[in-house]
């Protein structure tokens, strides 16, 4: 029966060509629209590292004071210099790295080459294994080099570029802040979106170009900042110069937890390091800790811009609007073959065969549309990518879009079929053919 | 006005037709609600990014100018600032900051116990000429002198005896001291106690849309042999900007060769860069109406040819009894005319219903009536446009038509 329903819908249609196109085309652009909000949605909520998300961890603790003004109940998201200090000691967790932005005045070891600032991340040495950072050259330092303060550095691929056209440059040597390093690696393009390890500068943008030991950039001079720091009480000046200041958050703070048990045991070791801390008298507050997986950190961060969110509600109204004109089209489609359906009717079809019918006709509208739409939404995905915007560079086609568009595309059509189609099998069979 | 003579009739043909006409207004309704709301935060936007700033933007340019601890930096502020202006094209130059630059809102306070914030206002300072610099007006008191501003290093290091005169927006008075007072009173920021000394019209530090933008205040520190990075600021002759600013940084450079230029910009460019990402969502919300209006153009000259094929007889017939061309033309003129108007209205209330919904989530503004009239308007013309086909099609059947049996 369906194979003969499909043949009826597309003779049905190749006979009224303008109002198939028609409707196939606001189908389509319906689909168009909404898949390519969608797409934009759903990579930017995406999960940046699939395959480590589930083991790696964000640790909080709360060291402000008891009365702060208009303070809410979460932990501040980056840790104090002797927090970060005390938990990368702490040592119970497989891997952990304490981390920070900055930037930093670079320029070749050779005579009168230029200076120029330069983006870097400061970080320990579990940083590259926890993240699954992929190396071109060399490798990353290692516990013992972030013990000794060794003056080494690890560029990124565009930095290596930049410097040495691309080379293998380790053993090569750079002046960091008057200081020379050694380029111990260089890594491959990696930037996970959205920048879940740091979202302090907006959650979709640009990696750092080079990657120094934490305790080896503690000892550069103290003048170009440490990223976006949170200082509390009354002291404006505090951490200007001094990032060890005890009112101010600034150092981000992962850790890898591989087994629930290890979960609960850190969880255990966050709240026990908080009581005592508040016995020493450093924590004002009782124990207020999170333990947050990456993928429940950015839900709790709600890093997908509210323009995005915006537009998807929008695109899906576009689509609304796409679907009552269709069911406009679809309800003149039908009355046509009014003397078409009543000759069936007299033949013996019963109404459930004619409305059966009908939405099959619906569903091959819905296919073409959904087909024809694709397109569309890879062209509206290609004019994302062209805008200036931090996140629009991540914006691509998923393959899984592909079978949500479709998806998509045939249930809006069936769904603007059902109230034409429940219209035409009511179509009584003896004024039609009378009119014949 | 044989056309008013056809309504009649056109309104009994369309009960005939209640479910497609319902249909066609319902979306032209939504059309109309989404349209409106989209035309209203596209033009906000385009509004937004033409909003002056309150500084002569078009002769300003900045030169982020990073000290390197440990290399050779012989320069001092104020020498910095006389390689600047005698530089070519250069008028006046200042260190400080400027608008849409890392702008942030800091607490004042009208006491001195410092419990309360008054208000949250974008504090800007600099050396001395910063507001020459900046070409700020000076409406009411008077410009600060050399002799009463403090020194850069008193400033920092919090060794000030008496308080730092500055400058307020009008804006930023106003809501200060709304009995006017503000000249010759004391308030406080967060370390320092201030003077005000005079009025300026305008100076915003951001321009998110919003009237607060416009609450700043200025004050100015005295600078001479501290070497200091940071923004330093030109000002060119008019028309002269580019090579200006150009020039202004050679001479930076070369007065302070241990220093990195990680930033060279005019004004322009600032501002371009601040509204990039607005813009591009502009340019996706009008492709999204681009999209909705072609929708429903679609879809009302589809109804209307399934119209005019389905009372081809009826047409006939009225061409046999005397309608000329024109009159069927009309009819179908007046019947979309009819259709568009009764989505217009309906749409209007759902249009209000949508923008208090995004009222809700996102900030938007309430959206002022005249641009349902647009949207009315813009739907009118859609809706003739759309229609002409299918109606000079129906004008040019033939009255022959009614002697065929369909």
């Amino acid at each position: 029966m369906f194979g003969y329903y499909l043949d009826l819908a597309w003779r049905s249609l190749k006979r009224h060509k303008v109002l198939a196109a028609l409707m196939t085309l606001a189908i389509a652009l319906g689909i168009g629209a909404s898949v390519t909000m969608l797409a934009v949605l759903h990579n930017l909520s995406g999960n940046p590292l699939p395959g480590r998300s589930d083991v790696l961890f964000h640790p909080q603790v709360d060291p402000r004071p008891v009365d702060l003004p208009g303070a809410k109940d979460e932990p501040p998201d980056d840790l104090t210099y002797i927090d970060a200090l005390n938990l990368y000691r702490l040592g119970i967790a497989p891997r952990r790295a304490v981390m920070s932005r900055n930037w930093l005045p670079v320029r070749k070891d050779a005579p009168d080459s230029p200076l120029a600032m330069f983006t870097d991340r400061a970080t320990t040495a579990d940083f590259f294994a926890m993240f699954g950072v992929p190396f071109l050259y060399g490798s990353a330092w290692s516990a013992q080099d972030d013990a000794s303060h060794a003056q080494v550095v690890v560029l990124s691929r565009a930095m290596n570029q930049k410097l040495f056209g691309g080379e293998d440059s380790v053993g090569k040597t750079l002046v960091i802040a008057t200081k020379t390093f050694c380029v111990i690696g260089v890594i491959d393009d990696w930037n996970p979106q959205p920048r879940f390890y740091d979202l302090n500068d907006g959650a979709f943008g640009k990696a750092e170009q080079m990657y120094l030991p934490f305790f080896t950039w503690l000892d550069l001079p103290q003048d170009y900042g440490y990223g976006p720091m949170d200082c509390w009480g009354s002291n404006p000046e505090a951490g200007g110069h001094d990032p060890k200041a005890k009112q101010c958050t600034w150092a981000q703070f992962w850790v890898e937890l591989d087994t629930p048990a290890q979960v609960a045991d850190y969880r255990a070791a966050l709240v026990q390091y908080s009581a005592q801390q508040q016995q020493l008298g450093r924590f004002q507050r009782a124990p207020n800790v999170r333990l947050r997986g990456l993928l429940d950190w950015l839900d709790a961060k709600h890093v997908v811009p509210v323009t995005v969110r915006m537009q998807t509600w929008i695109a899906f109204g576009v689509l609304l609007i796409c679907l009552v004109n269709t069911v406009g089209l679809m309800v003149a489609k039908f009355l046509r073959k009014s003397g078409e359906i009543g000759v069936r009717r007299a033949l013996g079809a019963s109404r459930r065969a004619i409305f059966a019918q009908c939405l099959v006709e619906a569903g091959v509208v819905g296919v073409a549309g959904g087909l024809l739409g694709l397109p569309m939404a890879w062209l509206g995905l290609w004019m994302v990518r062209q805008q200036p915007v931090s996140f629009a560079a991540s914006a691509h086609f998923d393959p899984s879009m592909l079978g949500i568009a479709l998806g998509l595309a045939v249930l809006s059509a069936l769904l603007a079929g059902v109230w034409p189609a429940l219209r035409a099998s009511r179509v009584a069979p003896a004024l039609q053919v009378k009119s014949l | 006005m044989r056309i008013f003579l056809q309504i009649r009739p056109i309104l009994a043909a369309l009960r005939s037709h209640k479910a497609a006409v319902l249909l066609l207004v319902l979306e032209i309704a939504l059309t109309m609600a989404v349209l409106g709301n989209l035309v209203f935060v596209v033009y906000g936007t385009m509004q937004r990014s033409h909003t002056p700033s309150g500084v002569t933007e078009s002769q300003i340019g900045l030169i982020q100018s990073i000290g390197v601890v440990g290399e050779d930096n012989p320069g001092t502020v104020a020498g910095n600032l006389a390689v600047m202006r005698s530089a070519p094209g250069v008028e006046d130059a200042a260190y400080g900051f400027l608008p849409l630059w890392h702008a942030d809102r800091s607490p004042l306070f009208l006491d001195a116990s410092r419990q309360h914030p008054a208000v949250h206002a974008y504090e800007f300072m600099g050396s001395q000429g910063l507001n020459r610099t900046l070409g700020l007006h000076v409406v009411r008191g008077h410009d600060f002198t050399d002799t009463e501003i403090p020194d850069v290093m008193d400033v920092f290091m919090g060794r000030l005896s008496a308080p730092v005169p500055v400058l307020l927006t009008e804006s930023l008075a106003g809501r200060l001291y709304p009995n006017g007072n503000a000249l010759g009173s004391i308030l406080y920021d967060g370390t320092k106690s201030l003077r005000v000394i005079g009025i300026v019209n305008h100076l915003r530090g951001e321009i998110t849309g919003s009237a607060s933008d416009d609450d700043s205040l200025v004050y100015e520190f005295r600078v001479g042999a501290q070497n200091m990075g940071g923004g330093y600021l030109v000002r060119s002759q008019p028309g002269r900007l580019p090579e200006a600013l150009r020039a202004a940084a050679a001479a930076l450079q070369k007065a302070n060769p241990g220093h990195v230029e990680s930033k060279v910009l005019t004004m322009a460019e600032l501002r371009e860069n601040y509204f990039k990402s607005d813009l591009a969502s502009g340019r996706m919300l009008v492709a999204i109406m681009l999209i909705l209006l072609v929708v429903t153009a679609l879809g009302v000259s589809g109804l209307a040819s399934f119209w005019v094929q389905q009372r081809r007889r009826q047409i006939g017939m009225r061409r046999a009894l005397g309608a000329t061309r024109r009159d069927i033309l009309h009819y179908f003129q007046a019947e979309n005319f009819l259709i568009v108007t009764g989505g217009v209205a309906l749409g209007a209330l759902f249009a209000y219903a949508l923008n208090l919904f995004l009222m809700k989530r996102f900030e938007l503004a309430h959206l002022p009536s005249h641009y349902l009239l647009v949207g009315a308007v813009a739907l009118w013309v859609l809706g003739q446009l759309a229609v002409l086909g299918p109606a000079l099609r129906a004008a040019a059947v033939p009255p022959v038509v009614a002697t065929r049996s369909v």
